[in-house]
């Protein structure tokens, strides 16, 4: 499908909530432009690719879970130019952003339609937005091909798999050992309720990806949403033993002692920061952890560019 | 100053909370700059007889009524609640109610909740009605407690004009009449922003524009929740200072007679 010819550019920047106050917490916090810290300005600069230096550098805050908008919403331009200008506000340097299609299963042609998207989602906004490949592994060759192209040619920095297949099951293993011979990682989504969730049959936990982390030990797994994945003390738990299990932080639900909980059990190393859309529950949940501001510098960006720069070139 | 109608003391049936005493929950408001809370017990959702609940609350606020404004939980169909809710206002003092219909299993429209929202109304009390307590999706294997639907409350606000509600913990107001501008419905509820947008969707300043500042209040649903994301909505939410005053704590200052 043609990718229509957009005129957007990026936003100019917004008044938005200074890192200090982002990683202290401060009720009193004074927004406004002066606020600015020079991680504004680096984080519209274009990637270099392959020099994983540049554009991941220390002190970015990365948004490892984010969606821009399906285009059969009339209003998804808008929308993703909100998405930025939220991003603006809260002091999110880059949103790693897949775009999902509204039904599932997706089809092959569903996928690269939106993978299409993305990157142009990547060229509408340089540097801020970074690209995750979306596919259903039923598809096979197709969609290993896709991942290859997205991210050998589109400069993706990973793989979204969302509910086609438990991740458990082998035929989502091909593309575990892609992303593996790739250097990316894969963002899964997940959750754990005590009921089955009947429009999600296939749904991966915290469990799966620690099965799934057992057979591919050197993959880079996010185990997606602890705050919008069902009970998180289970995925907590289910995941302690899981080292190379990343867990993203994301998600509509703020209960007090998340974060804590979760630095506590897996580690603040395995701990990555996302919102999925729920911009303020993603960032306030951060400000308000208990937890040193080195921790929360690990979180909000270091640990995520720890993963992207096991790129392989 | 910050007032936050959405606070809470005591245990949780199916979570561990901390901050949950008055002292905690006071050094956490400290840290946060929030002055005053509406409390209630958070132990009364699950407690067969909500009173035990109030009572808790009622000798934890004991020395602090300056910041902690405590609620009561009555459920409208358990013995003795007329007596309840006399305790709780002449004696320990409670400004209003909080009601959980379904987690107490009876409807906003059955005869015994109308008869409790007309008491609490005639004492001049505010009646505040989560409509979650947590998300359904981390629910226990127990049970399964739905949302209150939105359009009950429209039955409620309809039909008890005189009567003062606070709603907390809901989302999606604008997609239905609560939210609506000129939605014909009496002016007697007051929205909590703790699960609204002030980006994206923005719904918080939606509600403004629909129904006006004066009918949005601050609230965090501490300790339940971190208090921070409620806080940042404030901070980068697209109004002018003199509506986000009245949000951050004028509006629960009329209302409550602070």
């Amino acid at each position: 499908m043609t990718i229509p010819q957009t005129t957007s550019s990026p936003p100019a920047p917004q008044p938005r909530v200074s890192r200090r106050t982002f990683l202290k917490g401060s009720a009193a916090v004074a927004i406004g432009a002066a606020a600015l810290p020079s991680a504004r300005g680096a984080a519209v600069e274009q990637p270099a690719s392959g020099t994983p230096s540049g554009p991941f550098r220390k002190g970015r805050v990365i948004d490892c879970h984010a969606h821009l908008s399906h285009r059969s919403r009339a209003t998804w331009e808008a929308d993703d130019r909100r998405l930025i200008e939220a991003a603006d506000k809260l002091g999110i340097d880059q949103l790693c952003c897949s775009t999902l299609t509204p039904r599932w299963p997706a089809t092959a042609d569903g996928f690269r339609e939106c993978n299409q998207w993305t990157a142009d989602g990547m060229r509408r906004f340089p540097g801020r937005v970074l690209g995750y490949c979306y596919v259903n592994p039923g598809y096979g060759r197709e969609a290993l091909e896709e991942i290859r192209r997205c991210v050998e040619e589109r400069r993706f920095v990973g793989i979204k798999l969302y509910n086609e297949y438990t991740c458990t099951e082998p035929v989502v293993f091909p593309i575990v050992e892609l992303a593996i011979e790739l250097g990316v990682p894969i963002l899964h989504h997940a959750a754990h309720s005590h009921y089955f969730v009947e429009d999600q049959p296939r749904m991966s936990d915290g469990g799966h990806l620690a099965e799934l982390a057992r057979r591919y030990p050197e993959a880079m797994l996010i185990c997606a949403h602890i705050s919008g994945g069902g009970d998180w003390e289970w995925t907590i738990k289910a995941l302690r033993n899981a080292p190379s299990v990343l867990l993203d932080t994301s998600g509509s639900v703020t209960d007090e002692g998340t974060v804590e909980m979760a630095a506590a059990v897996v580690g603040v190393d395995r701990l990555v920061f996302g919102c999925d859309s729920s911009m303020t529950a993603g960032v306030g949940k951060i400000r308000g952890a208990n937890l040193s501001t080195q921790d929360k510098e690990k979180i909000l960006g270091e640990n995520m560019m720890r993963l992207l720069r096991r790129r392989k070139p | 100053m910050i007032v936050d109608v959405n606070a809470y003391l005591g245990h949780f049936a199916f979570r561990r909370l901390r901050h949950n005493t008055a002292a905690a929950l006071l050094a956490l408001m400290d840290s946060k700059k929030i002055d005053k809370a509406v409390v209630s017990s958070a132990s009364a959702i699950t407690y067969r007889n909500a009173q035990a609940g109030n009572e808790e609350v009622a000798a934890e606020v004991r020395g602090h009524r300056d910041r902690l404004i405590p609620f009561a939980v009555i459920n409208p169909f358990y013995a003795g609640w007329q007596d309840d809710l006399r305790i709780c206002h002449e004696e320990f003092g409670m400004a209003g109610l909080r009601l959980y219909p379904k987690w107490h299993n009876y409807s906003l429209s059955s005869p015994c909740c109308r008869e409790l929202v007309n008491a609490a109304t005639e004492r001049g009390l505010v009646i505040s009605i989560p409509i979650r307590v947590e998300d359904n999706r981390e629910r226990s294997w127990l049970l399964d407690i739905p949302d209150v639907p939105l359009e009950e409350i429209v039955e409620l606000v309809k039909a008890c004009p005189k009567a003062r509600f606070i709603l907390l913990n809901g989302i999606g107001y604008v997609a239905c009449l609560l939210g609506r501008k000129d939605n014909g419905l009496p002016s007697n509820y007051a929205i909590e922003l703790s699960r609204l947008s002030a980006v994206l969707a923005n719904e918080i300043g939606q509600l403004i524009t629909n129904l006006g500042a004066e009918r949005v209040m601050f609230g965090t649903g501490m300790p339940f929740n971190y208090p921070d994301p409620a806080l940042l909505k404030l901070e980068v939410l697209d109004a002018s200072e003199p509506d986000k005053e009245k949000i951050r704590w004028q509006n629960a200052a009329t209302w409550l007679r602070l």
